[in-house]
This record gives C-alpha cells, sequence and structure tokens, in this order.
C-alpha cells in the first residue's frame, strides 16, 4: 500500500487539488479521508461565507478519485458521473471526507463519498460517484 | 428566448459583480444570455481548475461548480419573489474528457418551477464545438419565498 506522504505529494501535483487545499489523512485499500482548509476561493454564498456546492462536491470527487486510484500517475482515476445530496450548509473552516470504495470491478468502480465539519454524525453532503478504470 | 426585463438584467450584472469574493469570482464567468427561458455563461479556461501537469485537462468538479453556480443564476432570472435557494442534490454526467484550453461554455434553465423547488438542467461545451457536450447536469433546488429578495441580501448584505 501506497504512504499517505507519496499520495499528498502526488496529489499536491494536480493544479485543481491545490485549488482545493486538501491533504489525505488516512488511506487502505478501500478507503480515504481527507481533510480541506476554508479558503476565501470556495465561497459559494458571499453574504454568509458558506462554501460553494460545487467546491463541496469537487472536494468529494477527488477524495473519491484517490480511495479508488491512490497511485496515479498521469491524472486523478477518469470520473463518470456524480450524484451528490445536499445536507445541510458547509460553514467557514475545515471540512472532512471520507471516501468507500463500495465496488471496484475490472472496468469501473462505485464510490460513496460523505462529509461532515465538526460531527459526522451530521453530513453537509452525501455523494456517489463512478470511476473508469481503464 | 423571451424578453427580460432591462431592470432584472442590470439588476443580474449587478448581482454577480457585487459578489467581489469567492469561487464565481475566480471562475471569471462572463454572462452572455439571460431570459427566463434560459442563461448562457462564458468561463475562460483557468490553469488552477486542471487535474494534469499540461494543464490541458479540466477536472471534473470544477465542470460541477459551473453548472452548480448557473442554475443558481437560470432560476434567480426565471422565479420572481426567491428569498433564499439551495442546492438540494445534482447530478453530472461526464460524457468526455475535458482536454482543451478553450473557454468552456455552459447553458442552464429552470424546467420547472413550483412553491418550494425549482427543476434545472444543463450542458456545457467547449466554445466552437457546440456539438460534443463535454458535461451534462441536473439539479433541484430548495426555494424560500419572502420580501426580501436574494437580489437584495446579496448586494446589501442582508442574511439569507
Amino acid at each position: 500500500m501506497i504512504d499517505l506522504e507519496t499520495v499528498n505529494a502526488n496529489a499536491s501535483r494536480v493544479p485543481f487539488f491545490r485549488f482545493l487545499n486538501f491533504e489525505v489523512q488516512s488511506l487502505d485499500s478501500l478507503h480515504a479521508e481527507a481533510e480541506m482548509t476554508f479558503e476565501e476561493r470556495h465561497i459559494g454564498n458571499p453574504v454568509m461565507d458558506h462554501y460553494h456546492g460545487g467546491i463541496i462536491a469537487s472536494f468529494m470527487e477527488a477524495t473519491a478519485a484517490i480511495a479508488v486510484h491512490p497511485d496515479f500517475s498521469e491524472a486523478p482515476a477518469k470520473p463518470i458521473n456524480l450524484t451528490v445530496d445536499y445536507l445541510r450548509p458547509g460553514v467557514k473552516g475545515p471540512l472532512f471526507a471520507r471516501a468507500n470504495v463500495t465496488r471496484k470491478g475490472k472496468r469501473i468502480a462505485s464510490v460513496s463519498v460523505i462529509t461532515w465539519q465538526t460531527d459526522r454524525d451530521k453530513p453537509v453532503a452525501e455523494g456517489l460517484y463512478h470511476f473508469l478504470l481503464v | 428566448m423571451a424578453e427580460i426585463s432591462k431592470e432584472k438584467m442590470e439588476q443580474i450584472a449587478q448581482m454577480w459583480n457585487a459578489r467581489g469574493k469567492g469561487l464565481i469570482t475566480h471562475m471569471a464567468l462572463e454572462i452572455e444570455e439571460v431570459s427566463s427561458d434560459g442563461v448562457r455563461v462564458r468561463m475562460p479556461f483557468n490553469p488552477d481548475f486542471c487535474v494534469d501537469t499540461d494543464q490541458t485537462l479540466l477536472h471534473g468538479g470544477i465542470l460541477t461548480a459551473l453548472l452548480d453556480s448557473v442554475f443558481g443564476l437560470a432560476n434567480f432570472v426565471a422565479i420572481e419573489g426567491v428569498s433564499t435557494m439551495a442546492t438540494l442534490d445534482l447530478r453530472v454526467d461526464y460524457l468526455r474528457a475535458a482536454r482543451s484550453r478553450a473557454d468552456v461554455i455552459v447553458n442552464a434553465h429552470c424546467f420547472r418551477q413550483t412553491r418550494h423547488i425549482a427543476f434545472n438542467a444543463g450542458s456545457i461545451w467547449f466554445d466552437g464545438h457546440e456539438d460534443a457536450e463535454i458535461a451534462r447536469g441536473t439539479a433541484s433546488f430548495a426555494l424560500t419565498r419572502g420580501d426580501v429578495s436574494l437580489f437584495e441580501a446579496m448586494t446589501k448584505g442582508k442574511a439569507s
């Protein structure tokens, strides 16, 4: 299994992952967990300083791609599609994501992702992502 | 496309520009067409949104973010008397690899509105390649009706 330091070094070479500014905190063959730092550029609602829904979905997609293929060289795993449920506003502060690979076949992987802020039991969003492995 | 009032068009442009911070500012979106039937927005190429070191392949997430933003704009244009709007859910299909340094064009519209919910659909392609869609999305939004319009909240800083 690839070590966290290498995964984070790979991730830091992806321009959009730097834009998101997150760090992978744990990883095994079926899961990845990451923490994203709140940035001004992540704001979607400028009145309330909430995260943009698209940034939340992007962070979930990035975490899911790393769970599927942590030792990517050129680009992260190829996304096919996604569905996201937004459950609570993402407020100013760190955002956590946990990606769980529910099925990894020869060609396609399904990944479920959950994000939260202070309490894992109060998710900000949940999502399902498909990736093409070929 | 149905006509919209000059006043509303000016409000929309003001609202977009009044933000001054956040993701929409970084995306440098330009409104190309606006009507109650739909909106068309341009996003210039930005190397920060790429996944590869050559910076020619856009990350799917930025396309999702673009759809979410432009759905919001389409709802603002199409629906009167909305005080707040929150994305309930979003589905995006990535139809082909988004490999180009061309500007991105997104078309979005609200295809059904009720008192509480708006339903949206949209498509994305690279400028000049309308026949080769790179992503398509649908979303639903929870609406709150009220006296304080979204526009007022955005421009005057009232809590939404």
